[in-house]
């Protein structure tokens, strides 16, 4: 604990200043991170949820200690947890190829949410470390998160081939090459070109260290009836 | 002034009133500037969020004080004391549903409603504050949630123009295109680290195929470049940062 917010423990002008304000920050520098990265819930999402939760706690400490009601002061900081946990669900999304998408927006949004509950009961250390940690975990693992994606071991292909019997060939040939496929997802063309019968495929792959990336494009390149690879 | 506040402070006729509108008048301040974006959520349905959630905190301690006075007896008898926050706390679980409602999925796989449905949650907890007769509360974070919905969003498309991460809703003529696309983006050396094709509809001919390209810029460049420079291909019918 540190001393000097021994003076805004209780429910004060100072204090519910305060701790309005701290939401507000740590809110607005976790929402700020997110709109730069260009995610659904952004600056003003976290703000407004962060606030709306300090409100809360600082509701029901009023209640106790300062109008001396009969009450449980954890109550309607209890409801945060599961009102927010609704809302996030909203943005949750199950796309066309049967990904889940949005999950790191909402348990994001939950902890904003439940780091403006603790600014609000004025437990101010509680707040900012979880603040920094959440800051540091978005800027540094994001980061670590790209560069693992850069040298994956799983890559996205994306192939446009002639014919049907192509795609079979494509499959043997990266079957010999000791990769697996994780993931096919296959889109034929649309009946407005019939003269074109051939289709493109997203290839989801579990590359092995036997074969480098380099090669196998090369040779899925050289395989007769492949129209275009690229890497995703 | 302290008498006053004191006074307000207790639940009579004057403070009860003075609660209620004031929750109409806090809500519908925020409903208003929401109104004007012609958001779903505007005007009244603020205004009545807001009022709603005050009215339970009010109610429960209508009870609360009725269980001391007038049915002290019985509550003795029956030995049960009401919670006072039992009420509101459900406000705040039963808002967080009605603004889950207000998220929607585009066709584009792009969420929106989100910032209305934190709006509404943010004033559903200052009608419990103003309930709970909290004013100064109140007045603070009815000054900060109003500064985060009218000032902010210039600010937030300040943080967009810069950002290096940007979303492209691409239209094009024919599935086959794919490929011409990709190879322009790859071109400026942008890493692609996500893709969503649809090949839209063979009945319906204004249901072209799209795709929705997630990627990250390797440096900081204007989104706008990219897109015109997207939108030289022929095969490209529409395009648009989401």
């Amino acid at each position: 604990m540190i001393s000097i917010f021994d003076g805004l423990r209780d429910v004060t002008l100072a204090s519910v200043i305060v701790r309005m304000v701290l939401s507000f920050i740590c809110g607005g520098l976790i929402g700020i991170e997110r709109e730069f990265k260009r995610r659904p819930a952004g600056f003003r999402t976290h703000i407004l949820i962060c606030l709306g939760a300090a409100i809360t706690t600082l509701t029901s400490q009023f209640l106790y200690l300062n109008m001396h009601y009969f009450t449980d002061m954890a109550r309607l900081g209890a409801q945060v947890v599961a009102g927010i946990g609704f809302i996030g669900a909203g943005t949750i999304i199950v796309t066309k190829r049967r990904r889940v998408k949005g999950l790191t927006t909402a348990a994001g949004l939950w902890t904003s949410a439940i780091i403006g509950l603790a600014a609000g009961a004025g437990f101010y250390e509680g707040a900012i470390y979880s603040t920094a940690l959440v800051l540091l975990m978005e800027l540094v693992f994001s980061k670590l998160e790209y560069r693992v994606l850069r040298n994956a071991p799983e890559i996205n292909v994306y192939v446009e081939y002639e014919s049907r019997n192509t795609l079979e060939k494509i499959l043997m040939e990266i079957k010999q090459m000791g990769v697996q496929v994780t993931d096919l997802e296959i889109t034929r063309s649309s009946k407005t070109a019939p003269e074109k019968n051939g289709a493109c495929a997203i290839l989801t792959l579990q590359m092995s260290k036997k074969c480098s990336q380099e090669h196998l494009m090369n040779r899925l390149t050289e395989t007769a009836g492949v129209l275009f690879v690229e890497e995703l | 002034m302290n008498d006053a506040l004191l006074y307000l402070r207790q639940l009579n006729t004057a403070s009860i009133l003075l609660r209620l509108m004031s929750a109409m008048l806090f809500g519908g301040m925020l409903g208003m500037e929401r109104e004007q974006k012609h958001r779903p959520a505007g005007f009244r349905t603020y205004m009545l969020v807001c009022l709603g959630a005050s009215l339970t905190v009010i109610l429960s301690q209508y009870e609360f004080i009725m269980v001391t006075t007038v049915w002290a007896d019985t509550a003795e008898l029956v030995g049960i004391k009401t919670d006072v926050s039992r009420f509101g706390a459900q406000v705040i679980n039963g808002i967080g549903f009605l603004g889950a409602g207000t998220v929607i999925v585009t066709g584009r796989q792009e969420v929106k409603g989100l910032t209305t449905a934190a709006g509404l949650w943010a004033s559903a907890c200052m009608g419990l504050a103003i309930g709970a007769g909290f004013y100064e509360c109140v007045l603070i974070g009815f000054a900060l949630i109003f500064l985060s919905m009218r000032f902010f969003p210039v600010l937030e498309r300040a943080v967009v123009r810069n950002a290096r991460n940007m979303n492209l809703y691409v239209e094009f003529n024919n599935v086959d295109d794919v490929a011409a696309i990709i190879t322009r983006i790859k071109q400026h050396g942008i890493q692609v680290y996500d893709v969503e094709l649809d090949r839209g509809s063979d009945e319906d001919a204004l249901q072209k195929p799209s795709a929705v390209f997630f990627v990250r810029l390797p440096k900081k460049e204007a989104h706008i470049e990219i897109i015109s420079h997207l939108s030289e291909l022929e095969s490209v019918t529409a395009i648009e940062e989401i």
